[in-house]
Order: structure tokens, then C-alpha cells, then sequence
């Protein structure tokens, strides 16, 4: 058997904080061998990003490793000498980080930065280093690389920002890259295009990669073994395609059950509760105030990993049986004739040159949720905020149980906002951070003149299930998935009919998305609401919404029922972005298509054209693999139930009716 | 670009024109006037009032003052009848003077500030960090006038290896031909100027060291004074410069009682001296070229951190 490259032996890291000390990682221990890819997955506050930090001796202030091995190449590196490890961290080892968009210096061009580690470890002369700079951005995909070497960061988009960073991570080919949330601040399509990238260059370099991230479909498609990790631990280890067919630890085995795309019936398993406080002394499982199976023994004392290849911390773990079955999603019946409650015609928002939203044409029964997907900078903000009036269109019609909500002003447009209401990504963002939750609450009940506040508030409190304490406390106090139970609180204060929701999830861990989405459900169920539900990953969308519509560059390109649209989506850029999804279905994990049939992919490459100056005609056209001179010509939304804005739009893969793609 | 200098151009002409009206009024509605404070107490009503009709004193204010602006727009910045020479002429003598003190002071608080503000911020919350803060917070709190008394006291009297006394030659060769005699005064006024900017320096090298580019450097494996020095500093250097511009008339006060204490014949002592004798076409003078020197100063300053900041040239060409 080969020697791992990296192997953590009981590492302990500690992060001093003002009262004592946060322990980050309690006894992980890993092992990469040379070439493959290691899944690092958790959610946050599980130690994965600190696994990766203590590995590349990143922690930040405050942290420090304080026991255990690290030993990279057979050598621990917490006994060499601080400059052998600053080499070795920056010839041998690379890392790319989260956020493109703040981890390149701002002020420093792509090309010196890339050739910096040429220069200092290489000693390679200015000219030399560029030249080589050069070449590695032409082989990470920048197009005209000796031009963008020139050019500062702000100038790049976020996935070519994420390319550099790789590039940068790649200049002195070390042996090892690991990449932390790579692609969590990219949109999916780019996201496909970061992580192939990573894969080709592992098997060209032949380098082994750890890829920590929190969503677990990237983990699916792309690792050879995963770990899992939880409040500071490994609770579980397996090959990849083991661990998602049978996961063996009831923390694993509830996480994968919280994924909205696994939704057998209506309501999501959600995982009660928070994890634990890593600055408190813990023994036992530390999962075991969450776990369904929990006895006393679980939280006796503490559990060590057992297994061969598959290893799990776990005294009652899930029978060792294929847990991946093709999901069946119960067809929700469709919403019956009635007059729509929200119904938005020609809806257009310029901002000066920029065309933000260009033609957008939907309606929203009452009781029903629609959704809205696109990437960044497809506009659906935008339709948000002018659905719930905070900005005025620059034409069409908005009109709200048959009025024309635009054209209100005063008294009326006041009485309109009891109707409608927002829900924000960033619920803490959006509070006042000076204001206590019970003065959060009643501000929407003042403003319009509610009466008998406090038996409103505690009303309130109930429906989203929090207890009456929570009204003496501030908002930096609460967790994100409280504070997105006090932002539906607030948005329900005055019995809005529509609610609609911006991102509403997606800050959240898997596990308390799925206790936010199972309440936005419960109360709809309740309350008779009808929600606009915006976000970018579609399987939440899929999950929630009755209808979806799907947006691009300010256009709606294809507009229908949610079941229809993902499983037989006809506009291609529809089915670029379900396919970009990674996802943990089976036939993902055997390599197949998702209905198990040869079926047209579409992956869509490039950048997305700027909204201040778009493509004239269909806008996806330059981006699309079957665009021809028609498409220079705006293509119209048609259809019946299911309609979609293409002059070439694919087959629907079972027959649905009346549609004819006319060609 | 042009589009961006000519509104600033244009901001910066009403600043100034506002300017001039505060002061104009301030200096006007003083007791006393100026025909008593030039003529003396012997004179008679007479002749108070023949002197303030000859120079439009006896005039509405806003006549006086629109009379005063077109004059300023041809240069004229009106007469001294206690200097017996015009404004212009004797701010033209003392500015240069001016200039060179606080450039000096200037250019020795940003070279001593920036390397103490990059070592408290990378020795942050240790011991060189908290006595260069004590040490900073001291010069800051103590007043200019005692801080020049005490470097007198120090350095004339009880070590006494420096002249008490600025130079006093009347060009800008003469004063620079007497080194020795300039040190106290440009450290005086140095002294308070390093304790802004290095608080300044500290502060903006501690964000900036937290921001997650300076962990990428890291990950590269760079020696940790590459890190600082060619990454960080930089950018962490920009809102000094802007500081740069901003502090301009703080400068100017501190060069007023420096050159008053020191006996330098700069503006500031000029401006000192006409408050004393209610000069008021002076301190007019005065304050309108200080208005001027701060508002381009500021301008120069946003130009400068345009050429340094390559995302604020981009913002600039989009708009």
C-alpha cells in the first residue's frame, strides 16, 4: 500500500476567544493519499474550514493547533521549522478560498500575483515568471491570458476571479490542493466549470484534492472518499458512492434526509435543535441532543470512529442498506381557476442604461407558490422589490387583487403594503441591531395602526415557534435560523396575503433551511398565503413552489408548472441550469442521467453578457448551443400551462399536451 | 475623467465662495471696526467716518462683499493700512515660509508614522503596540504651544544644541540656509501630526491585515514581511492619503501658534499678529488662501488615491 500524502493524526485546534477557548477540532483524523480526492463536508461550525486552516497553518488570530501530527510527505509539520513549512505551504501545497471576490489583493495585476510564488520560492527572473504566469492562467481557461495578466482583479467576473485564485494555488504544482467552498459564492453554471476544472487539473498533475464544502452534491460528483464532520469531529468516513448509498451515522443519515431534493412527501425531515457550543466541555456524541435514536449510553462517554473502510462514530448506526431510491415526487394538484392575487404584465426596470428587467409577464394565484430562478444578475431581485412596491417600474402593470398597485400613492399604497410583504436573505442585515425584537415585531402594527399589539405579537410567536423570551433580546443574539423566523414574523404582522421571499434560505445550513421551509409551508397551509419564492438553487425551488419561473438577463424565459420545468425543462437555458446542478440522486453517482435515459446535456459556457448593452433578440443566444440567425428575433413566451420563450425549445421527454415546437 | 475634475473644480469654487462669506461676515460683524483699529483711539467721528466711506465700510454688507469678490477674482486681495503694503504682497512674502515648514513636518510625521502604525499593527495587542498608543495618545492630548515650550525648555536650555529661534530671513533660501534653527519647529509640529496618522496607519493595516487577500499571500507561502510590506501596506496606505488632504487646516493652526511661538515669519505668525490688531483685510486674505489650500489640497488628495487605487480609476470611468 502507498505511503498517504497527508495523514492528521488526532488534531486538536483551539481559537482563544475573550472568556476562554473555542475548540475548533477535538481528535480529527484524516488520510489523502496521493491523487485522489478527499470530501471534507459539515455544516458550519463543523471544523471542516478549520480542518483545512490548521493543514495549511492559516488559522486565523487567536488559533493554534494544540495537539496531534500533521504529517504531509511523512514529515509532521508541526516539528519542522516555521520557514521549512512556509516552503513547503507554498510549493508543495496550495489552497483556494471561498469568496473570489475578496481573496485576490485588489490593488496588485492578475499576472503578478500569479507569478509571485515563482519569484519567491522558484527565484525565477520577472520576465521568466510572467511568461510562466501566463501559461498557467491560459491552461486554468482564462481566455487571452496574456491580456487578463494585465488586469486587476475587479475587472473579472467571479467564476474568472475563482480561476485565478486556482491558477495562483497551482503556480509551483504542489502536491496537494485544497480547495475551501470553491464554488459556494459562484453561481452553478460557473460552479460546473470551476469544479471540472479542479477535477481535469488533479488528473493532469496528478495531485490529490481536498474539497471542503457544505453542499453535498458537490461532494457527490466530484470525491473519491468523504468525510463528515460535526461540532469539531469525523463522524463519518467512507467512498463516496458507500457513503451516500448507505450512510451509517444517524448525523449523516439525517442530513442527506433534510436535502429538499430528497423530499419523498410534503414536509422535509428536519434535524431539531443547534449544535452544540464548542466552547463548553462535551462528552459523548455530540450529536446526541439532535438524534432521533439518542439512549443513554450515546451520552456516556465519547464515541471513537470503527470500521475498516467505511468508519463511523456511532453506537446505533442505520442498517447497512441502499438508502438511494429514484424519489418520487407527488404531483401537487394544480391550483384551480380563480383570479390571480398578484398579476404583473410587461414589467420592465431600467436603471439609466442598465436593463435590469426587460418584459416580465406572470401572475400568482392565491395560496400558490411561485417560484423565481436565475443566476445573479438575471433580475429576479428586481421583480421582487418591485412586486412589493420599494421601487417603481419603469413601465408595465402590477396589479394586486385587480388594482394597479403602481399608480397608488398615500393612504391607498400604505394600505397596499399590508398585503404584500418582503422576506429577506439577510434577516439580521435587515434589522435594526439597536432595536429589540418585540420593538422589530410591533413597528409594522404602529406604522399601520393596529390595535392591540401585544396579543398580535404573541400570536405571531406562535405561528413561527418562538417562545415569548425572545422579545427582551436583540437581534445579534439569535442564530440565522431564528432570526428567519422573527423576519417571517415580522412580514406576517399585518396578515399579508403574499409574501415575497428574496433567497429566504439560503444563508442557512441544510439542516435549519429544512426547519424554515417546513414552517413557510405549515403557515401557508394555515394562512391561505401565497408566496413569490426567489432563489438560485433550484431543488429548494422545486421543493416549495407549485409553478416556477426561470429568468435570464431580465428576460422570463420559460414559465410553468415546478414539476414540468425541472423534469422536462424546453427552454435550453432551463436545462443548462438543471443539469449544472450537482446532485446526490443515484444516477449522478453511477454517471448516468437523472431519468436514467440518454438525454441532450446542455452546458453553457462563457460569461454572462452585460445587462448594459444585452444581446438584441433571444438573449441567451450567445451562450446557447442551438441558437441560429432566428434567434436574432425575440423569441415570444408561448404555450399553454407550460410556456417557454425559444425558437428551438427541446423536446419534452414524455408527451404533455398541445405544445408543438414550432421551428 | 475631465467630467469628474470639472465638478470637482466646480464643488470646490462654491466651497470657497461660501467660505468667504462666513469669514467676511464673522470679521464684519466683530466690534470695533476697522477704521478705529487703523486710525487709532485720537481719532474724531469725522474721521472714522470719512475712512470707512472711502473704503465702503459705511456700504451694506453684501455690497462690501460682492465689491470685495470681484476685487479677489483679479488678485486683489485689498490693503493693509497697518502693514502699509497690500494683502497679497504680504502673504505672497510669508507663504512660501509657510509651505516649507509644514511640508518638512509633513514629510517627517509620514515618514516616522507609517513604519510605527505598521508596527503596532503587526505587533497588534502586544507591548510595542500599547506604549506606541500611550506614547501617541500623550502627544496627541498635549497642547501645540506647551509641546514647543517644552522642546525649548529641552532642547535650548537644558541641552541646549538648538537656537530657541526660528530663521528669520525674509526669502525661502535665507530661512533654509539655517537648518539648525528650523529642526524645533518642524519636529514640534510633527509631533502631533504622527500621533493622527500613525493612529490612522494602525488602524487601517489591522483591517486590512484581517481581509482574506492577505490569507492568500499567506497561503502562497510569502515571507511574513512580503506579506506586509508588498501586499498590505498599500492598500492600507490609502486612507492616509485622503487624511493627507483632509488635514490641511489643522496644519495651518498648528503653524500658527508654532511660528508665534518660534518667531517664524510665516503666515501663520501674520495671521496672529492681524487678529491682534484686528487687521481685517488680512485675516481676510488669509483665510481665503487657506480655503483655497485645503479645498485643492483635498482635491490633490482624491486625484492621488485615484492614481494609487486602480478599483476607484475603474468606478470613475464607468460613471
Amino acid at each position: 500500500m502507498t505511503e498517504p500524502l497527508l495523514e492528521l493524526r488526532d488534531l486538536d485546534t483551539e481559537i482563544a476567544v475573550r472568556r476562554g477557548a473555542v475548540h475548533a477540532l477535538d481528535g480529527v483524523s484524516l488520510r489523502v493519499m496521493p491523487g485522489e480526492t478527499l470530501g471534507i463536508v459539515g455544516e458550519s461550525g463543523s471544523g471542516k474550514t478549520m480542518t483545512a486552516l490548521s493543514i495549511m497553518g492559516l488559522l486565523p488570530s487567536g488559533g493554534r493547533v494544540t495537539g496531534g501530527e500533521i504529517l504531509f510527505e511523512g514529515r509532521d509539520l508541526r516539528s519542522l521549522p516555521p520557514d521549512e513549512v512556509r516552503r513547503i505551504r507554498g510549493v508543495r501545497m496550495g489552497m483556494v478560498f471561498q469568496d473570489p471576490f475578496t481573496s485576490l489583493n485588489p490593488t496588485m495585476r492578475i499576472g503578478a500575483q500569479v507569478a509571485e510564488p515563482l519569484r519567491v520560492h522558484e527565484k525565477a527572473g520577472r520576465a521568466e515568471a510572467r511568461e510562466r504566469a501566463v501559461e498557467i492562467l491560459r491552461r486554468v481557461g482564462m481566455p487571452r491570458p496574456d491580456r487578463i495578466a494585465g488586469n486587476y482583479p475587479h475587472e473579472l467576473s467571479g467564476g474568472m476571479r475563482q480561476r485565478v485564485a486556482i491558477a495562483m494555488a497551482l503556480s509551483c504544482s504542489p502536491r496537494l490542493l485544497i480547495a475551501d467552498e470553491p464554488t459556494t459564492a459562484l453561481d452553478v453554471t460557473t460552479q460546473r466549470q470551476i469544479l471540472e476544472l479542479i477535477d481535469d487539473l488533479r488528473e493532469e498533475l496528478g495531485m490529490a484534492v481536498i474539497l471542503v464544502t457544505h453542499d453535498l452534491g458537490v461532494i457527490a460528483g466530484r470525491a473519491d472518499r468523504v468525510a463528515v464532520m460535526y461540532a469539531g469531529r469525523v463522524v463519518e468516513t467512507a467512498a463516496t458512492r458507500e457513503l451516500f448509498r448507505a450512510p451509517r451515522h444517524r448525523y449523516t443519515e439525517a442530513l442527506l434526509e433534510s436535502l429538499p431534493e430528497a423530499a419523498d412527501g410534503e414536509r422535509l425531515y428536519s434535524i431539531p435543535g443547534l449544535p452544540p457550543d464548542l466552547s463548553q466541555p462535551l462528552t459523548g456524541c455530540r450529536f446526541a441532543p439532535r438524534c432521533r435514536h439518542v439512549t443513554d449510553e450515546c451520552r456516556a462517554a465519547d464515541i471513537p470512529l470503527t470500521g475498516d473502510t467505511h468508519q463511523f462514530a456511532c453506537l446505533h448506526p442505520a442498517a447497512n442498506q441502499d438508502q438511494l431510491h429514484a424519489r418520487v415526487r407527488p404531483e401537487r394538484a394544480p391550483a384551480a381557476e380563480r383570479p390571480p392575487l398578484l398579476s404583473i404584465r410587461g414589467l420592465v426596470k431600467n436603471y439609466g442604461q442598465v436593463s435590469a428587467v426587460a418584459d416580465v409577464s406572470f401572475d400568482v394565484a392565491p395560496g400558490e407558490t411561485f417560484g423565481l430562478v436565475g443566476e445573479s444578475g438575471c433580475g429576479k431581485s428586481t421583480v421582487g422589490r418591485l412586486a412589493v412596491g420599494l421601487e417603481r417600474p419603469s413601465a408595465g402593470r402590477i396589479t394586486l387583487d385587480g388594482t394597479d398597485i403602481a399608480g397608488l400613492s398615500g393612504r391607498e399604497r400604505r394600505r397596499m403594503h399590508r398585503q404584500v410583504q418582503l422576506m429577506f436573505q439577510d434577516s439580521y442585515a435587515a434589522m435594526n441591531p439597536r432595536m429589540r425584537v418585540d420593538a422589530i415585531l410591533a413597528e409594522p402594527l404602529e406604522i399601520q395602526k393596529v390595535g392591540d399589539r401585544r396579543a398580535r405579537i404573541d400570536t405571531l410567536l406562535d405561528q413561527v415557534g418562538l417562545s415569548r423570551q425572545v422579545l427582551e433580546r436583540y437581534p445579534h443574539e439569535f442564530s440565522g435560523g431564528q432570526l428567519q423566523r422573527i423576519g417571517l414574523a415580522r412580514s406576517l404582522a399585518l396578515h399579508p396575503r403574499l409574501i415575497v421571499g428574496d433567497e429566504p434560505v439560503s444563508a442557512l445550513d441544510v439542516s435549519i433551511q429544512a426547519q424554515v421551509l417546513n414552517l413557510m409551508r405549515d403557515l401557508q397551509q394555515e394562512l391561505g398565503l401565497a408566496y413569490v419564492f426567489i432563489s438560485h438553487d433550484l431543488s429548494v425551488v422545486d421543493y416549495m413552489a407549485d409553478r416556477i419561473g426561470v429568468m435570464y438577463l431580465g428576460k422570463l424565459v420559460e414559465v410553468g408548472p415546478a414539476g414540468d420545468v425541472v423534469r422536462n425543462a424546453r427552454h435550453p437555458y432551463t436545462r443548462a441550469l438543471i443539469d449544472a446542478v450537482p446532485t446526490i440522486d443515484a444516477p449522478t453517482v453511477e454517471g448516468l442521467t437523472a431519468d436514467g435515459r440518454a438525454r441532450e446535456r446542455i452546458a453553457i459556457e462563457g460569461e454572462l453578457p452585460s445587462a448594459l448593452n444585452p444581446p438584441t433578440g433571444c438573449r441567451f443566444r450567445t451562450r446557447c448551443p442551438l441558437a441560429a440567425e432566428i434567434c436574432e428575433t425575440e423569441p415570444p413566451l408561448t404555450g399553454d400551462t407550460h410556456q417557454v420563450a425559444c425558437h428551438f425549445p427541446l423536446r419534452p421527454a414524455r408527451a404533455s399536451g398541445a405544445e408543438v415546437a414550432h421551428q | 475623467m475631465v467630467r469628474y475634475l470639472v465638478t470637482r473644480v466646480g464643488q470646490a469654487i462654491v466651497v470657497i465662495v461660501l467660505v468667504t462669506v462666513i469669514a467676511f461676515l464673522i470679521l464684519h460683524l466683530l466690534p470695533g471696526g476697522a477704521a478705529r483699529a487703523t486710525l487709532g483711539k485720537e481719532a474724531t467721528l469725522d474721521q472714522l467716518a470719512a475712512f470707512n466711506h472711502e473704503m465702503g465700510y459705511d456700504k451694506p454688507w453684501f455690497q462690501q462683499y460682492f465689491l470685495y469678490l470681484r476685487r479677489l477674482v483679479t488678485g486683489d486681495f485689498g490693503y493693509s493700512y497697518q502693514l502699509n503694503q497690500s494683502v497679497a504682497e504680504a502673504i505672497t512674502q510669508r507663504l512660501p515660509k509657510t509651505i516649507v515648514l509644514s511640508l518638512l513636518s509633513t514629510v517627517l510625521a509620514v515618514l516616522v508614522a507609517i513604519p510605527l502604525g505598521v508596527i503596532q499593527a503587526v505587533r497588534r495587542n502586544r507591548s510595542a503596540d500599547y506604549v506606541i498608543t500611550s506614547l501617541s495618545l500623550l502627544a496627541y492630548a498635549t497642547p501645540i504651544f506647551f509641546m514647543g515650550l517644552l522642546m525649548i525648555i529641552l532642547f535650548s536650555q537644558v541641552w541646549p544644541v538648538l537656537p530657541p529661534e526660528a530663521p528669520q530671513g525674509f526669502t525661502v533660501g535665507e530661512v533654509l540656509a539655517e537648518p539648525a534653527g528650523l529642526v524645533l519647529p518642524v519636529v514640534t509640529l510633527a509631533i502631533v501630526t504622527i500621533a493622527v496618522y500613525s493612529r490612522y496607519v494602525r488602524s487601517s493595516m489591522v483591517d486590512n491585515l484581517n481581509e482574506n487577500y492577505v490569507r492568500t499571500a499567506r497561503s502562497k507561502g510569502l515571507p511574513e514581511w512580503r506579506v506586509v510590506l508588498v501586499h498590505t501596506l498599500r492598500n492600507g496606505l490609502f486612507p492616509v492619503i485622503g487624511l493627507l488632504g483632509m488635514y490641511l487646516p489643522a496644519l495651518f493652526s498648528g503653524a500658527l501658534v508654532v511660528e508665534s511661538l518660534f518667531n517664524f515669519p510665516g503666515m501663520g505668525q501674520l495671521f496672529w499678529q492681524a487678529a491682534l490688531k484686528r487687521d481685517f483685510p488680512i485675516l481676510l486674505g488669509v483665510t481665503v488662501v487657506v480655503t483655497i489650500a485645503t479645498v485643492a489640497g483635498s482635491l490633490v488628495a482624491d486625484l492621488l488615491y485615484a492614481a494609487a487605487d486602480p478599483r476607484v480609476r475603474l468606478r470613475r470611468n464607468v460613471s
